[in-house]
């Protein structure tokens, strides 16, 4: 099982404020506000969460296209929410790569695919043209592209191979990790599957950890081992991803779960949509939510009142 | 199970699963393209050459510059031979005389009559014709159109295509001279300004912030200098000439390209795949040059192609109102400077270099065009 691995990825307390303006008009969003969780070795952990959630801002703060706000950062024991420097962004982008959303925004469209992919090759002081072109090859074989394709841009391809293009380029600098921030939300349902086997396929095959953002439940459900759900830049709840369809706890978890659509006209009229109100679900007045771990392995966002509650009923 | 089976309907809730077969393979395998690949600037080009606006355009700037590559050399005269005795002679082509046009006459009015038997005057056979005769307070007078070139006693076969000036200088050469020089002028501080502007545009939009605010306040306060005393301050500093004319419209000419820069930095910047060559380490350098600013090469050329004829113009204008190129090199403005004093009774001497500077004007400006057309991303592919 996936637990019993060390945890590859460990965050804590990660905030990531974002503000604008000077002195009294300033302003801060907390995106990402005192969210802590593990990934371990090889699994696939989703991180669910309506837009604006910080899910995405959570991706790109652990890779440090953004610089933390607070909290800390470890990578295979590395801290990696230092201060950036020369070391720190080689050790990141040796073991972490991306994957970004939109297809064709992700691509630059003045450079060949075999540019774009081979490119962090080169950042890495790779000198041997002939050897990266190899090694682009067979990473476009990868992920099902021919080399013939190397030479083309990146206007001339389909979403789905796009988003492979953008696979190819995270795995071929060999990652352990790789943040897909929602990999599939731009493309259509018979290429997401394309696109999410693929993924699959090549976690077995290179032995990666998938840090998955999206917010298509039933494809996380599909792919997760373990998810993360947040809520306005909290995490409220994270479970194995079994446990959490069978067992949603959390208010919002339940709500989330209640939207998923199901093929099936009749259980959509029957309204069992639940909406999450949090001054009316919670009442934190009297005592202040933490993390608690409500049964093995999952942990929900809530204050000692709802956490007996929660025991109360899992036991039922 | 997300899907509850109770909850389907019951003529399928009861389907074995063996019933069900994947449509699709495992294995994604991808077809060749069967088109050929073509590169982003091939298809700019090739773009570029449908417009026939653009490349009529286009054509006009290199018949221009070949002209003023070429002309000066083909007149026989050089920009500076000065010969008092042919002064202000009308325009005499070979060949266009015989139709009429540029045959070197010209109407004199409100002369005496009795004068035109005078041969010292009016030397033999430069007398054409009588347009008019009228009587003023009892004197005789006439309008007549003459030969100026037997009138000035030039000898026959001699031909100045665009005329002479007040110092009998051949005004071909002197334009095409003086169009040599303007382009010069406008190359250079078009080139000037790029440079400078592209780099302090992309460190004030890539690094953005405090780094930012400092490098636009300052480019603010240098744009309210008035830039014609900044050109005095640089006339005085180096003494008139191109290279104080290049740096005067330098001084303040990049703040528009720095601009242009920055905003496309800004624009670009936080796109997905810049990101994705961030997180593989790729350094700023390389993010600049490599995935930044090629994507503002389209309007910065366009850009430039607009400010030449505006330092044509700009150039002319200093000229216009004396600070212009030490004489007696020619420059269009110059030219236009001097036409304009003597524009009633010479008026060939301001058409000519008018026209010059009006068409290089329009052909930029319709080049510039056609080219931020074809090297518009978004509109690849259109046929």
């Amino acid at each position: 099982m996936a637990e019993l691995k060390p945890p590859i990825l460990e965050v804590k307390n990660l905030s990531q404020h974002f503000t604008t303006g000077r002195g009294k008009k300033r302003l801060a969003v907390k995106a990402v506000d005192d969210v802590s969780f593990e990934v371990y070795t090889q699994e696939t952990f989703g991180l669910v969460g309506e837009s604006g959630c910080g899910k995405t801002t959570t991706g790109r703060t652990i890779i440090r296209l953004y610089d933390p706000t607070a909290g800390q950062v470890l990578f295979d024991g590395w801290d990696i929410s230092r201060p950036m420097n020369k070391k720190l962004r080689r050790f990141l982008s040796d073991n972490i790569a991306m994957i970004f959303q939109d297809p064709i925004e992700s691509l630059n469209p003045r450079m060949t695919i075999e540019e774009i992919v081979g490119e962090g090759l080169f950042v890495r002081g790779e000198q041997d043209k002939a050897k990266v072109r190899k090694l682009v090859y067979e990473t476009l074989d990868l992920v099902g592209l021919t080399q013939e394709h190397a030479t083309r841009y990146p206007h001339e391809f389909s979403g789905g191979q796009r988003q492979r293009v953008g696979i190819a380029r995270a795995i071929i600098v060999k990652p352990k990790l790789i943040i897909a921030d929602e990999p599939v939300s731009a493309l259509d349902v018979s290429i997401q599957a394309q696109v999410i086997n693929l993924l699959n396929d090549l976690k077995q095959e290179l032995g990666l950890t998938i840090l998955f953002v999206a917010h298509n439940l039933s494809v996380v459900k599909y792919f997760s081992d373990r998810i993360g759900v947040m809520y306005y830049g909290k995490m409220v709840e994270i479970a194995n991803a079994a446990d959490l369809y069978e067992n949603p706890l959390h208010p919002y978890t339940r709500a989330l779960l209640s939207a998923i659509p199901e093929p099936n006209p009749r259980y959509s009229i029957s309204g069992n949509r639940v909406d999450y109100d949090p001054a009316r679900d919670h009442d934190y007045s009297a005592e202040q939510p933490s993390m608690r771990e409500v049964l093995p392995n999952h942990f929900v966002y809530c204050s000692q009142g709802e956490y007996e509650r929660f025991k109360l009923k899992v036991s039922l | 199970m997300i899907y509850d089976k109770d909850k389907l309907p019951i003529e399928i809730r009861n389907l074995p699963d063996e019933d069900f077969a994947l449509v699709a393979s495992d294995n994604i395998k991808d077809e060749k393209l069967h088109t050929k690949p073509i590169g982003f600037y091939k298809d700019a080009l090739v773009r570029l050459s449908k417009n026939r606006v653009t490349m009529f355009s286009f054509g006009v700037i290199v018949l221009v510059i070949l002209l003023a590559l070429i002309v000066p050399s083909l007149t026989g005269y050089t920009y500076t031979e000065q010969n008092v005795s042919r002064k202000n002679l009308p325009p005499k082509i070979q060949g266009l005389e015989k139709l009429g046009i540029a045959d070197g006459t010209r109407l004199l009015v409100n002369r005496k009559k009795d004068s035109l038997t005078d041969a010292n005057r009016y030397p033999e056979g430069s007398v054409i014709e009588i347009t008019r005769e009228f009587d003023a307070n009892g004197v005789a007078m006439v309008d007549v159109v003459i030969d100026y070139y037997k009138y000035s006693n030039v000898p026959d076969g001699t031909y100045y295509w665009l005329g002479t000036d007040y110092l009998g200088r051949d005004l071909c050469t002197r334009l095409f001279w003086g169009a040599r020089i303007s382009l010069l002028i406008a190359f250079f501080s078009v080139i000037l300004n790029v440079i400078i502007g592209v780099i302090y545009g992309s460190i004030a939009g890539y690094y953005g912030g405090n780094v930012d605010y400092v490098l636009t306040h300052f480019a603010e306060i240098l744009d309210g200098l008035p830039y014609i005393v900044v050109t005095i301050l640089f006339m005085i500093l180096l003494g008139s000439g191109m290279l104080s004319i290049i740096l005067a419209l330098t001084v303040t000419g990049w703040i528009g390209t720095s601009r242009l820069i920055r905003a496309q930095f800004y624009r670009f910047k936080g796109r997905e795949y810049v990101l994705a060559a961030r997180t593989l380490g790729v350094p700023d350098r390389q993010l600049i040059f490599r995935h930044i600013l090629p994507n503002t090469i389209g309007p910065l050329i366009t850009r430039a192609m607009i400010a030449i004829p505006g330092a044509i113009f700009s150039e002319s204008f200093l000229a216009y109102i004396g600070l212009g190129i030490k004489p007696p090199s020619p420059s269009i403005g110059v030219l236009l400077s001097n036409g304009q004093s003597v524009l009633l009774q010479y008026p060939y001497q301001t058409i000519a270099p008018a026209v010059l500077i009006s068409v290089l004007m329009i052909s930029f400006n319709l080049f510039a065009n056609g080219l931020r057309d074809a090297l518009d991303p978004t509109r690849r592919g259109e046929e």
